[in-house]
């Protein structure tokens, strides 16, 4: 592999193959801290929290949400599209970063993929309930003959293609995610000392033994799985901005919706990757692993998404008043004006003010700062969304139907409970799987240098493997 | 030999470098090199070891069509042959820009799905298959060159002082049913 002499080594630290298994491995194979069993009774109590409340609404109806006529998605969406938001980082960093050769994916891809998949499950809770009736949900969802009661569906609506978009990026997340686990998990497999272990990880490692034709494979299935996932990380979040951006109500009729909604989640996803890592390289002994420098590109990358959704927030404005139309120019005006005044301004401050301090590099590579930071984005992320959502709604064309809305206590519940599922997930991943993909940070140690070598660059065959990437 | 089980010679190499280059020795020697067993992939072993492209990626392509004409299908049947439904008066009369999002998402989910089948069907791998190891740490930190002998020319001594002086570690035999 081609290392340069001038970029500071994705891994430090001296590790060698045998390290990485062993380092990476410790956490899984020590007895759990107790910061550990903290951490997962408190996601415990959230879960719990999301499981009584999704009970009552269930049983005693959308009463008990502070849902009205006027605004009909409020808290709910918000929430949908913010957890959805967050679990763009995961794929974008094992598909985008693995076609743009960026190597430093390779520490961060899979705790990133995991929270993904987490992600999108939390996400799919809100629309799924916002239904009502959540058990007759499938007739609504899915493709059913019309003699069961509802027709056919519905292909024209964007509701119906955030059905087929979000079941799509989770199973390819999914299948991602566990073909990049199988040889780490044969790893771990190969290491394990009870009979528990030895049964679990050898059950799922399929039989993997790190042939050189399976790795050939393996290479191209992964490079197809990430030719095919870049196009769908973007079209998700595409689709979901079409929920809105294909209606006419003024502030969500507008075409700059879909990239704006993408820079918007790539940004969200950055912020919970980086609340996660610094405190799982911390607590976990990754430092070597997930280096300053890992956390300098992603800041980078916080900012620069934060300067787009910034540019798409004050191009909204200009179009508002450019296009003429006076309701387009009232949405805008009342939404940094009006009521909500408040959540407008949290918005543009911790989106588009805050991430810039990410220009100065002291910014980018103190670890609690950084966390500061990433806490900062994922508020100001989820006031985006209640600021498109609930004030683009609450003073629609009708002065008589003016409202606010206040979100319940059971709406509170259900969003920290989805906080629960996620950490809970995140914490029973961080026990039972590698939390960095082994194999791929394998094969980018710096080489050892033999006294008998002659160096790589000499090499008497055509093989070319100074020159080439892991994929 | 009995005629039931391939001799196998291993040289296992405890560095990438060193294993990758002997690995292309054997095929300078003209010895064929049965498989190799690596912790993570390296490249150039599959030209020392003569693998021929995978034929994964047609099959990618078949998989996505298989979706696009499902989707294509569902669409059409549905909303335009069984049940055609007047939404805001726009017309339904043919394939239109609104099917694109699903047929899209569709050629995708067939896609992933279909590698993942055949990259498991390809590999025979399957939940729960037993793995044949020639050494635990091959998953850790240890590179293994393969030979069947049954099919080699040079003599075990030969093959192994190659392997040897090229920083093998160790060599070890072993009979292996076929």
């Amino acid at each position: 592999m081609y290392e340069s002499p001038i970029r500071e080594p994705l891994v430090t630290g001296g590790k060698t193959v045998a390290d990485v298994t062993a380092d990476i491995c410790r956490p899984m194979e020590n007895k759990p801290t107790k910061a550990w069993w903290i951490g997962f009774i408190i996601s415990l109590f959230c879960l719990g929290l999301l499981g009584w409340n999704l009970w009552t609404s269930s049983t005693q109806g959308l009463g008990l949400w502070g849902i009205n006529k006027t605004v009909g998605w409020a808290w709910d969406i918000t929430n949908f599209v913010f957890w959805v938001g967050i679990g763009h980082a995961g794929t974008l960093i094992s598909a985008i970063l693995l076609l743009f050769r960026q190597k430093w994916r390779m520490s961060i891809n899979r705790s990133a993929e995991a929270m993904t998949i987490f992600a999108v499950m939390c996400a799919a809770i809100f629309p799924l309930f916002h239904m009502g009736r959540v058990w007759i949900g499938p007739y609504w969802a899915l493709p059913m003959p019309n003699a069961f009661g509802s027709l056919w569906l519905n292909f024209n609506s964007p509701l119906l293609w955030d059905v087929f978009a979000i079941s799509t990026y989770f199973s390819v997340s999914l299948l991602f995610w566990y073909l990049g686990l199988i040889p780490d998990i044969a790893s771990v497999r190969d290491r394990a000392t009870t009979k528990m272990r030895k049964f679990m990880y050898h059950f799922f490692a399929m039989g993997w033994d790190g042939s050189v034709r399976t790795w050939a494979r393996y290479e191209v299935v992964s490079l197809i799985l990430a030719g095919i996932s870049t196009p769908l990380v973007l079209s998700v979040h595409t689709i979901v901005s079409m929920d809105f951006a294909t209606s006419i109500v003024p502030g969500w009729h507008t075409t700059i919706f879909p990239p704006y909604f993408v820079a918007g989640a790539i940004f969200s996803g950055f912020g919970m990757v980086l609340t996660l890592l610094v405190i799982a390289r911390k607590v976990m002994n990754y430092e070597n692993y997930i280096t300053s420098g890992h956390l300098e590109a992603m800041c980078k990358i916080v900012m620069l998404t934060g300067s787009m959704v910034g540019l798409a927030y004050i191009t909204e404005f200009f179009i508002a008043w450019y296009s003429g139309v006076n309701y387009e120019q009232y949405a805008f005006l009342n939404r940094m004006s009006g009521e909500y005044w408040w959540a407008y301004w949290s918005m543009m401050t911790c989106n588009l003010i805050a991430p810039q301090v990410f220009w100065i590099k002291w910014a980018r590579t103190t670890p609690w700062f950084i966390f500061v930071m990433s806490i900062i984005v994922n508020i100001g992320m989820w006031f985006e969304r209640f600021v498109i959502i609930v004030t683009s709604l609450h003073r629609d064309y009708l002065p008589s139907s003016w409202v606010m809305y206040y979100p319940t206590a059971t709406e509170v519940g259900i969003f920290v409970g989805t906080f629960g599922l996620f950490f809970t997930f995140f914490f029973l991943f961080c026990r039972f799987l590698p939390v960095i993909n082994m194999a791929e940070v394998k094969s980018i140690l710096p080489h050892k240098h033999h006294d008998d070598d002659h160096g790589h660059d000499n090499h008497g065959h055509s093989h070319d493997h100074n020159h080439n990437d892991n994929h | 030999m009995s005629n039931k089980t391939n001799n196998m010679l291993y040289g296992i190499y405890d560095d990438a470098d060193q294993f990758l280059k002997s690995a292309y020795k054997m095929k300078d020697m003209g010895v064929p090199v049965e498989d190799c067993y690596t912790p993570h992939p390296v490249h150039g072993i599959e030209k020392a070891v003569g693998i021929k492209r995978t034929r994964l990626t047609i099959a990618a392509f078949l998989c996505g069509l298989t979706g696009t004409i499902s989707a294509v299908t569902l669409e059409m049947y549905t909303n335009v042959f069984d049940w055609p439904m007047n939404i805001g008066g726009k017309p339904n009369d043919g394939y239109v820009p609104a099917f694109i999002p699903v047929t899209f998402e569709l050629t995708v989910l067939f896609t992933a799905f279909g590698m993942m089948i055949l990259f498991f069907y390809r590999n025979k791998m399957v939940h729960g298959q037993r793995e044949k190891l020639v050494d635990l740490r091959q998953t850790d930190d240890l590179y293994i060159i393969a030979i069947n002998m049954n099919e080699q020319h040079h003599s075990r001594e030969e093959i192994a002082g190659v392997l040897m002086q090229n920083g093998a570690i160790e060599t070890r035999e072993k009979g292996v049913s076929k």
